[in-house]
């Protein structure tokens, strides 16, 4: 049921951007600032928050979809009950719209204080959908003393959810790149750019194919080809993606990719007739050997699938060298979460250097520190620079070689969807 | 009969109206909880104005007369089939040993989850699955998987498989519990060796005396399969197509995706499912008219004999192929469970390990407490109900009314992707916050009435004699339904158990919604892991989803047996 | 000539027949019933009664046995399937068809034919045991008397070669009893077909003017020790 849709949680995103416009930083600068200034003057407030959110039980809904970071929050449960005596309980969606669902019901149920739902982890349309109907708690992300590490002030993508201000409303979690993985033994000629794809899947026909929109990681190609594909556009012209699509910019930028995939189609896996529904799919159909190339948000799973042989043992990953789309992260708390103390005092430990670090691992999860390294002490730069022994996998080709891509308006996704489907939802 | 008036009659009396309360109310709820927004009255969304805009909008859903094509013809077809194969097998093995010996290998079929059928018949199915692996590359040529469209077919053709094979053995253990009724099993059997005796061959004399004697027992059991098929969520899921999916898929993904607004246009989804579901019972009306109206003449033309023999073939050929395919589907699920790396095309994997099931095990302990947990307290209270408005049954002397019969169907009848929503809006209103409550609430209505149906037979069979002559004797009601009867049935009543369980392990929306997603089932976690990213542990899953029920059913069996012979 | 003899006079011709169960003996019957004559079983339940009619039938449960042959107008039928012995069947239950009309019922027993000679056919034998114009009635519309008569209809228009009885009256009260009997033992005799009864009822076996066998309890006592 839930398991056709986009497993949203599962990767979330992003160092935003490079091209944004300099008005949107200028203004999460102003936005940052002032959220350091309240954290300096609350610290005694925090004080009440640890007072308050000891003991509290706290029920985190977050994707449950894959083990690895399954056990990574078993064992920030175990942490912050030693430290707080919380019971922090994870709720395991398969979507986080569940989430977001439950906590409408609740508003249209006018259960405004008793909420059942804490925290949740989120980011992108799941949580400007959130905003759009006020269902979260705001302003309290700066007041986390972990917030600062994450240098705010500098780094405007840790206060923008998909180019949205997140006011306060989230606190950055994690970030991620899309990353290509392939079968060494079967693929020779790995495309490493998206005209190569083409021309790889038309060599190769039936092996490689995308998620059917809405879902996140087929949006997350669709997005990635219709950056590239618009690449030669004016600048004027191409930042309209990083803005509310309107009628004259999807006039002026889809038409490449619904070309693209007309091209596409007809050589994917099922003659592009039929589309997995979520993300996950794509690397059981990579362990089956019906697809040869394929990709993934969370890069740290193909060793660790390997480790359980849910993929062959010459699998490599690597990013397209024109571009790697990536995005941030974040965990929020709704409006009537009735344990607001113990959910923020769960968010920050999430933030801490201990817990950054640990998640990082790619033995533990893989998952990139939203942490500054340069806002840090001695002591805590060192729990990130543990040597790890590593499949061969786990060495991501072209990591520094490709550029990060950035975010489009989450409008976007809702315009693409709804397009993609017309044209190619019914079969 | 006049029943001495103590606080066990009374409770024995009022029981029927909390058990009607107990299914219409949540029903009738949540349908309603459905039909506000369906009309566009969803105040959160700051829509307060009674309209027409989710049926507009549904309608101009791309590809949504595929969707309802797709619904309607994948459970008309598949309950069809069932219905035939179900016949074809009555007919085919009627008083022979071999109808016990099917009933024994299908049964099991039945306590296995929805979602774990199909998963292990994709197993099975799929480019790279075991029967492709089966005959390649030494027949086939193929060492990379073939790229054809099973499962995922357009024309729904794997989920008519699915169902049918999930449909079939329900409706087998329906036709084989009315030929086990005493009374009516007597009559059609004789009446069977009547038609023998005119000189017809076993299979005609079945199709003409027994089938349309045993078709009115059946109706309503197969009108139930046919609702369930046309709204059901996991196989069409699993194993559907999605450029569209199938009405019921859609509106779940409707009701669940990020963009809010959707939930009108899912609510109107769920009204134009009841209208497909609702249409779908007509057709099959209609269909039983006509197939009447044409066979009356056929019935009374004295030919005794209409290719019996051929019939015997197709239906052995038929047998055959769905025991291999439910016992390949049963090995590659084992073997994929156990599988180190397992490369296309080999027919077994290159190392076996423990690894899948260990680390799975150790995950499953929550899980599996709360399955249990839920289901014992559904199973308990849906026994006690059960037997207090059969005890109440017979101490009016009457079995219950038509209309209540009917209430008891009415949760497997309507689709409960249309009330399920409903309810959790429902729960909000009572504001209840105790998940494990709510949770074993919405279990309770889909249990309730197999249990009902299960215990029903065996109660109404006890000679009610027994009661008048135990209260002749001066002893009280309560007495002789705690001393008399309840010792009487406890294999019936371990039975029913056993199937209660069983059917409350498979819930998976019911769970899901009403749980508030904070109680995770061995069921909801399958499904998570379902369409996920290994075959491995989804296998193993789904072959723990089919043990827990079978060992329930093993154990109803066992214990009878265990005490009979310490008694004896 | 013996043979062609046998074939001209309707016979049901039980011969050298031993029912066992298990090993055990049952009962052993040598004989010979001619058409229109009416041979009588009688004994206390448990005595083979029933075994009897179920290996006559050709449905002998598994856990019986049986050496011996079965003549029907002198040809062999003993492992002739059920359905082509041509042996018709009297139950103490009427058990017609509920989904029929009484002519349905009728209809259905009667072999292939047009239309309107089977049903011209059918309304006369109506008409002969006095159920003129009850074509169209259901079953369960009947009284038990009207039942059995249709009953008895349905089992002589299937032109049956012979014709067992299983406690056919049994269920029906003295008055009908009496008229019942007479009609079943009229009509066997005018279509002259060789019948067999297995009854309790003392006044059946006087009715039926034939030879009466009773079959001991020695046998049962055997299979109880």
């Amino acid at each position: 049921m839930r398991l056709s849709k986009c497993l949203n949680n599962y990767y979330r995103q992003l160092i935003m951007s490079l091209c944004l416009l300099s008005v949107i930083s200028l203004s999460s600068n102003v936005f940052a600032n002032e959220v350091n200034i309240e954290a300096k003057s609350t610290s005694r407030a925090w004080h009440n928050v640890e007072k308050r959110g000891t003991k509290q039980d706290v029920y985190f809904h977050a994707w449950g979809g894959d083990q690895q970071i399954n056990n990574y929050i078993q064992w920030v449960s175990d942490q912050v009950k030693q430290k707080y005596q919380i019971n922090l309980h994870h709720v395991k969606l398969t979507d986080t719209s569940e989430a977001v669902s439950r906590v409408l019901a609740e508003k249209a149920a006018d259960n405004h204080r008793n909420g059942q739902v804490d925290l949740v982890w989120i980011n992108g349309a799941n949580f400007a959908s959130m905003a759009k109907y006020e269902l979260l708690a705001a302003d309290w992300a700066g007041e986390l003393p972990n917030f600062e590490l994450t240098n705010p002030t500098n780094n405007p993508a840790m206060t923008r959810d998909f180019g949205v201000p997140t006011q306060g409303m989230e606190a950055p979690w994690g970030q991620a790149a899309l990353t290509f993985y392939f079968d060494s033994l079967k693929v020779n000629d790995v495309p490493q750019t998206l005209p190569e794809l083409l021309t790889w899947s038309e060599n190769h026909p039936g092996h490689f194919t995308y998620p059917k929109p809405p879902d996140f990681l087929g949006m997350s190609f669709l997005k990635y080809a219709l950056i590239i594909l618009n690449e030669q556009q004016p600048a004027n012209i191409k930042e309209k993606l990083y803005q509310e699509a309107t009628v004259e910019s999807q006039v002026q930028l889809l038409p490449q990719l619904w070309q693209f995939l007309d091209r596409l189609h007809p050589t994917l896996w099922r003659q592009g007739k039929h589309f997995v529904s979520n993300g996950l799919a794509l690397r059981r159909l990579m362990g089956d050997t019906e697809l040869q190339v394929s990709f993934t948000f969370s890069a740290a799973e193909i060793p660790s699938a390997i480790s359980r042989y849910d993929l062959p043992d010459s699998t490599r990953s690597y990013r397209m060298k024109d571009g790697s789309l990536s995005n941030i992260h974040f965990v929020a708390i709704p409006y009537n979460s009735p344990h607001i103390e113990g959910a923020k005092l769960v968010a920050n430990f999430l933030l801490s250097p201990e817990a950054q670090s640990r998640k990082q691992k790619t033995a533990v999860w893989g998952d990139s520190s939203v942490l500054d390294l340069s806002q840090l002490t001695a002591a805590q730069k060192m729990l990130f620079d543990v040597p790890e022994k590593q499949h061969a996998s786990a060495n991501i080709i072209n990591i520094d070689n490709t550029r990060l891509l950035g975010e489009l308006h989450p409008s976007w996704v809702k315009v693409i969807t709804e397009q993609w489907l017309t044209r190619y939802g019914v079969q | 009969m006049i029943v001495a008036n103590t606080l066990f009659t009374r409770v024995v009396r009022n029981s029927p109206y909390l058990l009607i309360a107990l299914l219409v109310v949540p029903v009738l709820g949540g349908l309603l909880g459905v039909l506000l927004p369906a009309f566009g009255w969803f105040p959160a969304l700051g829509a307060h104005e009674f309209g027409l805009f989710g049926f507009v909008q549904l309608f101009q859903t791309p590809g949504i007369e595929r969707m309802v094509l797709l619904s309607f013809g994948t459970s008309l077809v598949s309950t069809l089939l069932a219905f035939i194969i179900t016949i074809l097998i009555l007919a085919s093995y009627f008083n022979s040993p071999w109808l016990k010996r099917i009933q024994r290998l299908l049964g099991p079929i039945l306590v296995i989850p929805h979602a774990a059928a199909a998963i292990a018949i994709g197993f099975l199915i799929t480019p790279s699955g075991f029967l492709s692996r089966l005959v390649s590359p030494w027949l086939t040529g193929w060492d990379t998987p073939p790229d054809w469209l099973l499962p995922h077919d357009p024309y729904g053709l794997s989920i008519i498989f699915g169902l049918t094979l999930k449909e079939l053995p329900f409706l087998l253990l329906i036709a084989l519990g009315v030929l086990a009724q005493p009374e009516i099993g007597k009559t059609l059997r004789a009446q069977h060796k009547v038609a023998s005796s005119l000189g017809y061959c076993p299979m005609t004399g079945f199709f003409k005396v027994i089938l349309p004697s045993l078709y009115g027992y059946m109706r309503l059991p197969l009108l139930a399969v046919l609702a369930y098929s046309s709204a059901s969520v996991e196989i069409p899921l699993i194993l559907g197509p999605n450029t569209p999916p199938t009405l019921a898929v859609a509106i779940m993904q409707w009701f669940s995706d990020v963009d809010l607004s959707l939930r009108i246009k899912a609510s109107s989804g769920a009204i134009l499912q009841i209208v497909i579901t609702l249409s779908l019972l007509g057709s099959w009306w209609l269909l039983e008219l006509l197939v009447k109206k044409c066979s009356a003449a056929f019935l009374i033309n004295g030919e005794r004999e209409h290719g019996g023999m051929l019939i015997k073939r197709l239906t052995d050929m038929i047998t055959v192929a769905m025991l291999t395919i439910i016992g390949l589907a049963l090995v590659a699920m084992v073997l994929w469970s156990f599988a180190g790396f397992w490369s296309y095309p080999d027919i077994l994997p290159q190392q076996l390990v423990s690894l899948h099931w260990t680390s799975a095990l150790l995950q499953m302990q929550t899980p599996l407490f709360n399955t249990l947990v839920i289901a014992i307290s559904t199973t308990l209270i849906a026994i006690a109900l059960t037997l207090l408005v059969l005890e109440a049954e017979q101490q009016n002397t009457k079995t219950i009314s038509a209309i209540s019969g009917f209430i008891i169907y009415l949760p497997l009848l309507i689709p409960s992707i249309a009330f399920l929503f409903g309810i959790v809006w429902l729960f909000e209103q009572v504001n209840s916050q105790h998940a494990y409550v709510n949770v074993v609430f919405s279990h309770l209505l889909f249990v309730l009435p197999y249990v009902f149906l299960s215990l029903a037979n065996s109660y109404r069979r006890l000679d009610p004699r027994f009661s008048s002559v135990a209260a002749s004797l001066g002893v009280p009601p309560s007495k002789i339904f705690w001393q008399l009867k309840l010792p009487l049935l406890i294999s019936p009543i371990l039975i029913a158990s056993a199937l209660g369980l069983a059917i409350s392990f498979s819930q998976y929306l019911p769970t899901l919604l009403s749980g508030a997603g904070r109680i995770n089932t061995i069921t909801t976690e399958a499904v998570t892991l379902a369409n996920g990213a290994s075959r491995r542990t989804s296998a193993v899953y789904a072959l723990m989803q089919m043990l827990l029920p079978a060992l329930f059913f093993i154990l109803a069996w066992a214990v009878p047996k265990f005490f009979f012979r310490k008694r004896g | 000539m013996k043979s062609t003899l046998t074939q001209k006079i309707p016979s049901l011709n039980i011969s050298h027949l031993q029912l066992k169960q298990q090993g055990t003996s049952l009962l052993s019957l040598n004989e010979e019933v001619k058409g229109g004559e009416v041979l009588t079983i009688m004994g206390p339940s448990g005595s083979g009664k029933s075994t009897l009619l179920n290996w006559l039938v050709g449905m002998l449960p598994s856990d019986f046995t049986a050496t011996g042959e079965l003549y029907l107008n002198g040809q062999d039928i003993t492992n002739t399937a059920s359905h082509l012995r041509h042996i018709g069947l009297l139950y103490q239950d009427p058990l017609l068809f509920p989904h029929l009309t009484v002519a349905g019922n009728i209809a259905f027993a009667m072999p292939k034919g047009d239309k309107q000679t089977r049903q011209d056919e059918i309304s006369e034998a109506l008409n002969q045991v006095g159920l003129a114009g009850m074509e169209k009635r259901c079953p369960q519309q009947l009284s038990g008397g009207q039942q059995a008569r249709v009953a008895l209809l349905r089992v002589l228009l299937s032109k049956p070669k012979a014709i067992l009885l299983d406690e056919p009256f049994s269920k029906l009260d003295s008055q009908l009893r009496q008229e019942t009997r007479q009609l079943v033992f009229e009509q066997i005799q005018r279509y002259s077909l060789p019948a067999v009864m297995v009854t309790h009822d003392q006044s059946d076996a006087l009715a039926a003017q034939g030879k009466v066998i009773t079959l001991d309890t020695v046998s049962l006592n055997e299979v109880a020790s």
